[in-house]
């Protein structure tokens, strides 16, 4: 089943997901920054949104074709982050990320995000 | 000059060209630093500290200045700002460097982020703590501000060069 995501308005990042079996996918390719920080906050929110709605138990958030993140764009992450764990603990879903060796950045700034929420987040490499 | 190697620009502050600049300097970090994940580093640290620069530019040009002087590797950024802004980066700077811990204090700052409503205010502790450099400021003739994100390259990150 897809799920509707805001169209990002720039060319520099692209999300698109789906959404099965209790689990929602979603992926981001590009580059998440400056350019592209309030188009995310919307995508982020309606992940959001619909993981709730849905019941999901899992997003999935493949980030293996993300070349580089902002800190703010890094900022909307640990803000969903934190919506989840605020969330009745029957609805809280976890999340999974995805990431590449080959984007070196990702290994220190997801070990980060997995330290912030210890309970939410596993990282895959 | 006596820099080993040296990259210098400077560009009218636009949010636009930053991720533009750090693919430029990620090359020549890859040139004349062989360690991939070093390389990456130094191109995070760049680019947090030219999107400051951008954000808080006043007018004129926003530079970027990266000396490798080996063991050290010295990122410089200018440009003008006004009086508040500097205020908060200075504080901001100040702040960083009083914390005993980098990665505690990231920890901290990425709880503050997710209340804040202006800015993300972790671009300063992600470049200590992931990028391992230190930072400070000079501030010269009142409103240019200059600031510095410096680390030692070990030789083998340098591809064994002493």
């Amino acid at each position: 089943m897809s799920l509707e995501l805001p169209a990002l308005s720039g060319k520099s990042l692209v999300a698109d997901g789906a959404f099965d079996s209790g689990v929602i996918s979603v992926r981001f390719v590009g580059t998440a920054d400056a350019e592209v920080t309030k188009d995310l906050v919307s995508v982020v929110d309606k992940l959001h949104a619909e993981a709730v709605r849905l019941g999901a138990t899992k997003v999935t958030v493949d980030f293996r074709e993300l070349e580089f993140m902002n800190s703010s764009c890094f900022k909307i992450l640990v803000t969903w982050l934190a919506n989840v764990r605020e969330l009745d603990p029957k609805q809280q879903y976890r999340i999974h990320i995805i990431s590449s060796p080959e984007h070196h950045w990702q290994r220190r700034s997801l070990e980060a995000l997995r330290c912030f929420a210890v309970d939410l987040v596993a990282i895959d490499s | 000059m006596s820099a080993a190697a040296y990259f210098h620009l400077s560009f009218a502050p636009n949010i636009k060209l930053v991720s533009t600049v750090r693919r430029f300097t990620g090359e020549f970090y890859r040139r004349i630093i062989p360690d991939e994940d070093v390389a990456a580093r130094l191109a995070l640290a760049t680019h947090e500290l030219l999107e400051n620069a951008v954000a808080y530019a006043a007018d004129g040009d926003t530079g970027v200045r990266i000396e490798l002087d080996a063991p050290n590797l010295t990122v410089r950024t200018w440009n003008r700002v006004k009086s508040p802004q500097l205020h908060d980066l200075t504080t901001a700077i100040d702040e960083l460097n009083k914390a005993p811990d980098a990665d505690a204090y990231y920890q901290q700052m990425l709880m503050r982020a997710t209340t804040r409503t202006e800015g993300s205010g972790l671009g300063l502790a992600r470049i200590r703590a992931e990028a391992d450099m230190a930072v400070s400021y000079q501030i010269e003739g009142g409103d240019r501000v200059c600031v510095i994100a410096q680390t030692r390259i070990a030789p083998e990150a340098r591809g064994g060069a002493a």
